[in-house]
């Protein structure tokens, strides 16, 4: 009860000295709060690159790789795509709970409305569990079935992005456009989908931005009609022949292939079959290198190919730095405040306050101080990642924003690097034997 | 040496007005022992402000060393009381930070000596005042008598016209101020002029003369 | 000066004259880093390009069908661009200078094998490239129609002239005063083309490339999909022609699209905007810290001043004028900084050194650290004038003061 009532004091003298030293107290936060607004605006850029894009399902979310690699080329993992011959065979087998092969396409889009110019749509061929898969929300409509995409039927599910410029945000299902010169009908519209990267297609290469796709259209279509695929594609070893087929047949890799496995068991029971599968590839002459067939979850693998950019981690070192300059410069402050304090701190110890009540009424004025610097530092970061987004023409205003879990960082780590920078002027203040400053003044 | 003819000071709060000295006026010899008493607020430490030549005063005539101040700038000023004027102080006013040596080579440097002319003026002031062989010390590990010793040495070490000092042995017990008051005493037999302000009658008797001060005015 | 007894102050009084030292020293770590990755990339993306970048600008013409007349479309589009009055040329081409995206190769000067390569990039136009792009035509001839030939399929044989930025010619032939000029190049290891011109200066797409000046022209029209047009106007004339020529070649032709189309100074602004921004963010963190570095050092020295406000009185007292004072404190703060600035020296380099190792950002050009040692030393001189001026004011009576 004594100790309650001792904090509550010291709580009104620490805000009395606060505000009896405006200027101080205001460059101190200051310096708070733009070292904490910097270093977090560089921690939020390089946290968005590495963070988990889909929490509620990330465990479950695998990658699936098989070692079609070059033999002659001592392999340190399997390529990251898959070979269509070998898609194909997954599909068909259906041993994971879900599952979905998809690739990039560039699609040539005609607007029904015919005073719209037409444009060029990044486009998603994939599978039907495609949208169970990754929780894609659904404004009007849904997804394929297995059904429509064997029957290859030129459907097309649009994001929310292009049906507001196709259609005027309307529902827009059961309406026509064309794609590439042929008539697909819009059977879904998603839903906004802040997406802080395209994380399904991490290794597409090419600029594959953070955005959404403009349109999905059923897997069946990159075949059927010949579509223009985007992305990497790898060949180590030449097409046998001309033509799609002998394309499709090669070892070219382009496929990428995600599926979903809800516990360890089923995970070994997946990839069990994948050996199983690539051991009765080998037997025809295919698959050359030792085994090695991965579904790897979601998290490991954008670890293993995201690639935060340089840029990013540079500033956030010198960003570092920065927020080092700053406590020390509030280190400065808070040791000529403090010490210009001695005077009174003399009278208090001469009347009896104990070195830990001093001690306490000090840290208690470096909390309050280093908390509003972190309010400032929020509010700084904000503006810092608006300046960041401002510098480029691409939007990236999903990529740079500002979460709880970053702005009670920001306070948390402002109040923490404040207490640890005023241990030493507390210290220094209230370790002086009372009767230095009684005697002298 | 030091003449000072009807000399007014003035203090204007907002409402009040307070006369310091009223057409005070004092004529102060070569080698003389002169010291202004006079009870708390009888203008005792605006004497000693004026004459030391920190603070301005609003009429009359001081001349110090036959020269007048009146109009003189900060730099004249400064110049005059770093070479005339040797100054002890109640509380010492020694720099914490700096050692007995450096102390009292602070008004040496603001006179543009070169090194060995200062060396020498130290070491021999530091002798004059019994501290020869602590020239390393700090303020803080001597005792309150040897403080003031080392800021008498730093008043002497400029060899100034006069020393005016101010309550020398206010914050002293009565053994080291004996002490002090000696040291004083044998600096003017030696020939130096000075001027001691104190509320002190006992240590007023020691000085040659006496002024007393009250209201701002000099007492007969 | 007396820095004799403001050294030793200052080893009594330890904390503050340390932290004046390390906040230097950190920032001089910082600017000095952040200038020099700053100061590199701004220099690499403010080239000039080499083309009549004011009055020139670019679009894009790609197929939406399967059957599509590439070549026909693009002689088309060209004769409708070059009839547009006020266009004084226009060029087909495989890529567009400064803009990110485009073809390199390797040069030798002999067909031989186990020669090293230099890296090229590469431009397909006619006859008209020189004057659409603008480019000065130092030495040698321009193509002549019949040097230009129809390129079909990605084998094709390299045709058998070419013409070469300077730049690129000083790397293949360095020390030759005619720059090459009629000398045989190789590309593609033994294909032969004679030099027959050098143009004064001509970009690569890639403004952060190694070999940024080097570019080859080459005498090939393309029957493609997809195209690029370079479009050079009468000055003045360029952004009234722009919508004009889109919509006459988006009318004319529906089974293509007419897109990006920008001048080049968005080209060249769209191809850097990372980098772009990156200099900005590092030149406002630099303005940032050195204004906090100047505040926490005013700061500092304000409550030194508070808190020798006797003691400057003292001084004042004792004969120190008010420039006397003044200059005290600069001195002192002179010295801290001084300290600082050496002691950042070696934290730049360190930093630098972990940069160089981390990220293969190049190493600092050692012209950034003097002047960021002086801009450091004259910032904090600033900062201090105002204390320090306000310390000159303290009245010379504080010192018969006894409170």
């Amino acid at each position: 009860m004594r100790d309650h009532g001792l904090f509550g004091y010291n709580l009104r003298l620490a805000l009395r000295n606060i505000r009896r030293n405006p200027v101080l107290s205001l460059l101190m936060v200051a310096a708070i709060g733009i070292g904490i607004g910097a270093s977090m605006s560089m921690v939020t850029v390089n946290y968005r690159f590495q963070m988990n894009p889909i929490p509620q399902r990330s465990d479950v979310l695998h990658y699936v790789r098989l070692d079609n690699g070059d033999p002659t080329v001592v392999p340190e993992a399997p390529p990251n795509q898959l070979t269509y011959i070998d898609a194909t065979a997954l599909l068909r087998a259906d041993r994971a709970f879900r599952q979905a092969a998809m690739s990039r396409a560039r699609m040539a889009l005609i607007p029904p409305d015919r005073e719209q110019r037409p444009f060029f749509a990044d486009a998603r061929a994939t599978t039907a569990e495609f949208f169970a898969l990754f929780d894609a929300p659904f404004e009007f409509g849904n997804g394929w079935t297995a059904e429509i995409d064997d029957a290859a039927e030129q459907v097309v599910v649009l994001s929310a992005a292009t049906n507001d410029r196709i259609f005027g945000g309307e529902n827009s299902v059961g309406r026509t456009l064309t794609l590439d010169s042929a008539d697909y009908r819009v059977i879904g519209v998603l839903d906004e989908w802040e997406l802080s990267q395209r994380f399904w297609d991490a290794d597409s290469g090419g600029g594959a931005g953070s955005s959404l796709e403009d349109l999905f259209i059923p897997w069946s279509l990159i075949v059927a009609n010949e579509l223009q695929r985007q992305g990497n594609t790898q060949c180590w070893k030449p097409v046998d022949g001309d033509g799609l087929a002998a394309f499709l047949n090669s070892e070219c890799i382009w496929v990428q292939f995600w599926a979903e496995l809800r516990s360890p068991a089923e995970h070994a029971e997946f990839v069990g079959y994948l050996d199983d599968y690539v051991s009765e590839q080998k037997e025809l002459g295919r698959f050359q290198r030792p085994l090695d067939n991965r579904a790897t979850p979601l998290m490991p693998w954008l670890e293993e190919v995201s690639d935060t950019p340089e840029e990013a981690l540079v500033l956030l070192g010198l960003s570092v730095l920065f927020l080092a300059v700053c406590l020390l410069n509030t280190l400065g402050l808070l040791l000529a405040k403090f010490l210009g304090k001695s005077g009174e701190i003399g009278i208090r110890r001469a009347v009896g306050a104990s070195r830990r009540t001093l001690m306490q009424q000090y840290l208690v004025e470096a909390g309050i101080i280093g908390g509003v610097g972190g309010v400032l530092g929020i509010v700084l970061t904000w503006a810092g990642l608006r300046g960041i987004d401002a510098q480029f023409n691409e939007d990236l205003s999903a990529l740079l924003s500002i979460d709880w879990t970053m702005a009670l960082a920001a306070v948390a780590l402002a109040i923490v690097a404040t207490l640890i920078t005023s241990i030493y002027p507390t210290w220094r203040a209230c370790t002086v034997q009372p009767t230095v400053y009684l005697k002298a003044n | 040496m030091l003449s000072m003819r009807e000399v007014t000071k003035t203090y204007r709060a907002e409402l009040v007005e307070t006369h310091a000295l009223k057409g005070f006026s004092l004529e102060v010899e070569e080698g003389d022992f002169v010291a202004v008493t006079g009870p708390s607020g009888s203008g005792k430490t605006t004497f000693l402000n004026i004459a030391g030549l920190l603070e301005s005063f609003d009429s009359g005539v001081y001349s110090l060393d036959g020269k007048n101040v009146t109009g003189l700038g900060d730099r004249e000023l400064s110049k005059l009381r770093n070479e005339k004027i040797g100054f002890i102080f109640q509380s010492f006013n020694l720099i914490p930070d700096l050692n007995v040596f450096d102390n009292v080579d602070v008004p040496l440097r603001y006179r543009g000596f070169g090194a060995a002319e200062r060396r020498k003026r130290i070491e021999e002031a530091l002798e004059m005042v019994g501290l020869a062989g602590r020239p390393k010390h700090l303020p803080s590990q001597l005792s309150g008598g040897q403080q003031q010793r080392v800021g008498i040495a730093r008043a002497l070490a400029g060899s100034p016209r006069f020393l005016l000092a101010d309550e020398p042995t206010g914050n002293l017990d009565s053994q080291m101020a004996e002490g002090v008051l000696e040291l004083l005493q044998g600096i003017n037999k030696a020939g130096t002029t000075i001027i001691m302000v104190t509320h002190d009658p006992e240590l007023a008797a020691r000085a040659k003369r006496e002024v007393h001060l009250k209201d701002g005015q000099q007492q007969a | 000066m007396e820095f004799g007894p403001i050294w030793r102050a200052s080893l009594r009084n330890k904390t503050g004259a340390l932290l004046v030292v390390l906040q230097v020293a950190f920032t001089l770590a910082l600017i000095v880093n952040a200038v020099a990755i700053a100061g590199r990339q701004a220099q690499q993306m403010s080239q000039p390009i080499g083309v009549d970048e004011p009055n020139s600008f670019v679009l894009r013409s790609a197929a939406i069908v399967t059957e599509f007349n590439g070549r026909a479309t693009s002689e088309e589009d060209l004769r409708q661009l070059r009839g547009l009055p006020g266009v004084v040329a226009a060029v087909q081409m495989n890529s567009i200078p400064g803009s990110g995206g485009g073809m390199g190769m390797g040069l030798k000067t002999t067909p031989e094998e186990g020669v090293e390569e230099v890296g090229t990039s590469v431009y397909m136009v006619d006859e008209f490239g020189l004057e659409a792009l603008g480019v000065e035509l130092i030495a040698g001839e321009n193509f002549a129609p019949a040097d230009v030939s129809l390129r079909e399929g990605n084998d094709a044989r390299w045709p058998n002239r070419t013409i070469l930025s300077k730049t690129l010619a000083e790397a293949l032939f360095p020390g030759d005063a005619s720059l090459g000029l009629g000398k045989t190049v190789y590309i593609e290891g033994t294909q032969a083309m004679t030099v027959i011109g050098i143009v004064e200066r001509l970009q690569a797409p890639w403004a952060f490339w190694q070999f940024a000046g080097h570019s080859i022209l080459v005498p090939w029209r393309q029957a493609v999909d997809e195209t690029s047009y370079f479009v050079r106007t009468e000055p003045g004339r360029r952004d009234a022609l722009m919508p004009e020529a889109e919509a006459l070649l988006a009318g004319r032709e529906p089974d293509r699209i007419i897109q990006n189309m920008a001048t080049m100074e968005q080209v060249r602004e769209n191809a850097t905007d990372g980098n772009r921004a990156l200099v900005n963010i590092l030149a406002f963190t630099v303005i940032v810290l050195v204004a906090i570095t100047t505040l926490g050092v005013a700061g500092l020295t304000s409550f030194n001043v508070t808190r020798r406000y006797k003691q400057i009185g003292t001084r004042r007292a004792l004969g120190a004028s008010k420039g006397a004072i003044l200059r005290y404190f600069l001195a002192e703060n002179l010295l801290f900084t001084l300290i600082g600035v050496v002691l950042g020296a070696l934290f730049a380099v360190a930093v630098n050194f972990l940069l160089v190792v981390a990220f293969a950002v190049p190493r600092f050009s050692w012209v950034w650290m003097p002047v960021s040692m002086a801009v450091l030393v004259a910032i904090s001189l600033l900062a201090v004038l105002f204390p320090a001026i306000r310390a000159g004011q303290v009245p010379p009576a504080v010192a018969t003061r006894t409170v």
